[in-house]
């Protein structure tokens, strides 16, 4: 008995301690109490009921019953979470934007965003273990972009059977099908994983030859290796693979006559990590880490009668890192880490698609837990990035959790996350030949350029602002988030959050100058302040063995500070419906674009012992504001919003005891369209999946 | 109704004062009303070119606020236009322009509530030469904003363009719309409804005939 303790610490090892609590030893040890593990609060492994942040897990069991497929169709149906569209399906956290949650495939950061949104479309779900989504700012331990929050997709390793076999087919032909093996010896684990999504996409505009959803082929493949060198040491490789294509035709029409374009897009993101663990007493164990990713999107256009366009985005990413866990006692533990990255983006919209733009980043952090009582546990951290591009940024954080009772719960945190200048941002040189030649340049070189251009006769006006534009801050908030957690009783739990975050030094692009011919030049600067704010509300209650409800809704309010300072100073007018304009009041403001104010999601559950299951989801999402057309540059209750709307989806199947499953399920059941505002969302679909699990040999 | 009597009411408030404190120049200050003009066509699209941008003849629409038409391009090089239109593009009578004593500026406020010219306001006129206009070009910078993402011009709320005459009187201008018919096209409109019916301005204007900078 003495001894599980003992492995259990040894196992618990980092970001790749996730591969390990799937050995059955740890699992079954730590799931006695039905209380989850989570890795990515932390940084080391914690059981979900002891976090001091509010964090999210969603299992694979879930994915699978509700039948998603990629990331995306699981996120939707959180709390707290909406979809967004254009530049790919990115997520809203909290009212955040895209840009400002950091994506982790067991621990490592996604890259290759387009406009700030990495597209979560493709992420297949197919052998994801869990997905951990942290609530809050957190670059306190991962750094940039972990403003709003981090989502972590951990993948199953070396769990269950040797061999899975799926295959799924619904509308639009859309055609899933996965691959799964694993191998097991005493010191040696691996599983393979390969995905293939072929789907002819779909228009659901009225008379357009265009497809809203492009066909695409996928295809995708993760490798995971761990390998236990000593009862001391192990090691552990990931990779993983996708490659994808997309077609697209264009169809303009002008004066009668239309032009057919066909774009194609090859994208292909491969990522790689290595991980060292080592444990050198029950006290103190360490981690070195390499992790390299690259994202290559290549994009052609081909029209008949126009110009070849060609567009190229190849992003790097490598780091090294070093994790070292101390426990000095009992109650006290620390993690101290340090790491370098070197990043690097070629683009056809900087100056050479050939010249990579580089930016080095070196860090160290740590974090101390401290338990003074049962009830009480106190976490402080604390990070530094020091940056070549830009200026270096401190991240700190505060957390608690106070027990009150078994019944009641309450955890407190309060931190900085920032997010750093991307490379669009600082090195961007692209001239819109088509709309006003218009220039923008990124705020590294944008003084530059210009003064190039000014040399050669160029330039016409130059604004103050120009003369701002050195040093791009990284972009910062402060978020305070608030969690009470209510056991009612055996059967029903809730818990209700409030949170806020604060954000300052927002990039914005301004216009710092003018061409001779009065054309805009552009730069990036940091101006903007805004706010989201809100609640949140989660519950779950059993109704008998078969039975159970759970359920979430979100309250958001969000606004640019210097729009209603601007407003609450009487400078911003609104127009009635003759166009004529008039004052503009406060409370007509509606605050952020693309944010709703409600967001609810409930879902009724039914498993029976027999293996059979149904869910019934449905997801209302209140209407959000799009589009500025009454000329004042904020969002009041006369611009364009986005109507409101409810999504049901459903999903039923059942295992069998030879290993084989089946599911059918309904999208959209009552097949909501909207193609301008939600190009995510094709009308109802249907389909019929089949899954194949190798039976293990019992002895 | 209300509105108007409302508007009178005060140009009258105005003109007592304005009456009582200026016996000797014996001005009657009358209060003038606001004339719509719409769908005022200026240098509209022919066609999309190869590099995908608009096509048109690059044109300009010369227009008389003093007589409320629009006055023959062989009329440039006088003084009978106030104002002039070529898509985005606003000029005065005046500077590089025009032959006259035009100019401009852009006020913040609102049309019916800006009721006199203040003593200090500095009128621009257009300089060609340096890109620099007494109605500055550029989304956000004067009376309109251009959404990239929409192609769309929508008219700033709370601009409103104060004008100096070819003659040296003054006017105010609110733009409506950029579009056929009055009307900001919804972001949804067709790429060719897009194209083709933009570059018309239905504006409002009120023209103060004596020489007065009140409204």
């Amino acid at each position: 008995m003495k001894k599980i303790p003992c492995l259990l610490f040894f196992l618990i090892l980092l970001q790749s301690a996730n591969l390990f609590a799937q050995s059955r030893f740890v699992k079954d040890t730590l799931d006695v109490s039905g209380d989850s593990v989570v890795v990515t609060a932390t940084r080391t492994e914690r059981k979900l009921s002891n976090l001091t942040v509010p964090v999210t897990i969603i299992n694979a069991k879930t994915i699978q019953q509700n039948g998603s497929l990629r990331l995306t169709d699981i996120l939707k149906e959180q709390t707290g979470i909406n979809l967004t569209s254009g530049f790919g399906a990115g997520i809203q956290l909290q009212g955040l934007n895209p840009d400002y949650t950091i994506i982790l495939i067991n621990g490592e950061p996604l890259v290759g965003r387009t406009a700030g949104v990495l597209d979560l479309n493709r992420i297949a779900l197919g052998n994801i273990k869990k997905i951990e989504i942290v609530k809050g700012p957190s670059s306190s331990l991962y750094g940039s972009e972990a403003m709003a929050g981090v989502i972590n997709i951990i993948t199953d390793a070396s769990m269950g059977a040797p061999l899975t076999i799926g295959l799924r087919y619904g509308t639009y032909n859309t055609v899933d099908a996965n691959l799964e093996t694993k191998l097991q010896t005493k010191h040696f684990q691996y599983q393979g994983f390969l995905n293939s999504y072929l789907t002819d996409g779909y228009s659901i505009r009225p008379n357009s030859n265009s497809r809203v959803r492009t066909p695409i082929e996928r295809y995708s493949t993760t490798q995971q290796i761990k390998w236990d060198l000593s009862s001391k040491t192990n090691f552990v490789l990931n990779t993983r693979y996708t490659n994808e294509q997309i077609q697209n035709e264009i169809a303009v029409t002008n004066n009668g006559v239309t032009i057919y374009s066909i774009g194609k897009e090859n994208i292909k993101d491969f990522n790689a990590s290595a991980s060292l663990n080592h444990r050198f007493s029950k006290n103190l164990k360490t981690s070195l880490r390499t992790y390299t990713t690259t994202y290559d999107a290549v994009q052609n256009l081909l029209t008949i009668n126009g110009l070849p366009y060609r567009d190229v985005l190849n992003h790097n990413f490598k780091r090294i890192e070093n994790q070292t866990d101390w426990d000095l006692s009992k109650n006290l533990q620390a993690v101290f880490g340090m790491g370098a990255v070197w990043e690097g983006v070629k683009s056809s919209r900087y100056d050479s698609e050939k010249l990579r733009k580089q930016n080095d980043i070196q860090y160290a952090f740590t974090q101390w837990e401290w338990k003074p009582s049962e009830k009480l546990t106190l976490i402080g951290g604390l990070r530094f990035d020091q940056n070549t591009q830009f200026a270096s940024a401190y991240s700190p954080k505060l957390s608690m959790l106070y027990k009150l009772n078994p019944q009641h719960q309450f955890r407190f945190s309060i931190g900085q996350g920032f997010k750093a200048p991307d490379f669009r941002q600082l090195f961007l040189d692209f001239t819109n030949a088509a709309a006003g030649s218009y220039s923008v340049f990124g705020a590294a070189q944008a003084q530059q350029v210009i003064a190039r251009l000014d040399a050669l006769g160029q330039i016409g006006n130059l604004f103050p602002n120009y003369y701002l534009l050195k040093a791009l801050k990284p972009e910062y908030s402060n978020g305070m988030h608030f969690t009470w957690d209510w056991k009612i009783n055996s059967s029903s739990v809730m818990s209700v959050q409030l949170f806020r975050n604060d954000i300052k030094n927002l990039i914005e692009s301004q216009q710092v100058g003018t061409y001779i011919s009065g054309a805009q030049i552009f730069s990036y600067i940091n101006i903007g302040r805004a706010f989201t704010t809100g609640f949140e509300v989660e519950g779950q209650h059993r109704f008998n063995a078969n039975w159970s409800i759970n359920g979430g809704y979100q309250y958001l309010r969000t606004g640019d500070k210097d729009q209603i300072a601007a407003i609450k100073s009487g400078t911003v007018y609104t127009k009635n419906s003759q166009g004529y304009s008039r004052l503009m009041k406060l409370n007509e403001y509606v605050g952020l674009p693309n944010t709703s104010t409600h967001k609810l999601q409930v879902k009724l559950n039914y498993n029976s012992p027999k293996g059979y299951y149904l869910n019934l989801r449905a997801i209302y999402r209140s209407r959000w504001a799009v589009n500025n057309n009454n000329g004042n540059e904020v969002f009041d209750n006369g611009d364009v919003f986005a109507s409101g709307y409810v999504a049901i989806n459903s999903a039923a199947g059942k295992s069998f005891k030879n290993g084989v499953s089946i599911q059918g399920g309904i999208d959209n059941i009552s097949n909501y369209i909207d193609a301008t505002n939600l190009p995510n969302l094709p009308g109802r679909t249907f389909y019929t999946s089949i899954k194949y699990e190798l039976q293990q040999n019992k002895n | 109704m209300k509105m108007n009597l409302q508007k009178i009411a005060m140009g009258l408030g105005l003109s007592i004062a304005l009456v009582a404190c200026s016996k000797d120049e014996e001005t009657i200050v009358v209060p003038v009303s606001a004339i719509t003009v719409k769908d005022l066509a200026a240098d509209t699209v022919t066609g999309l070119g190869l590099d995908g941008r608009p096509q048109s003849a690059l044109t300009t629409t010369y227009y008389s606020l003093v007589d409320n038409k629009a006055i023959a391009s062989t009329d440039a090089a006088s003084t009978k236009w106030d104002i002039a239109f070529s898509s985005t593009k606003i000029l005065i009578n005046g500077g590089t322009s025009g032959p006259g004593i035009g100019g401009a500026f852009v006020h913040i406020g609102s049309f019916d509530t800006f009721t006199s010219i203040p003593a200090d306001s500095i009128f621009k006129t257009d300089n060609a030469n340096a890109a620099s206009y007494a109605i500055p070009l550029g989304s956000g910078k004067a009376w309109y904003t251009y959404d990239g993402l929409t192609t769309l011009v929508s008219p700033i709320a709370g601009r409103v363009l104060v004008i100096r005459t070819a003659t040296g009187k003054y006017a105010k201008i609110e733009i409506i719309s950029y579009y056929k018919g009055g009307v900001t096209l919804p972001s949804t409109a067709s790429v060719n409804d897009k194209l083709f019916k933009q570059r018309y301005y239905t504006f409002r204007y009120a023209y103060q005939p004596n020489g007065s900078k009140t409204f």
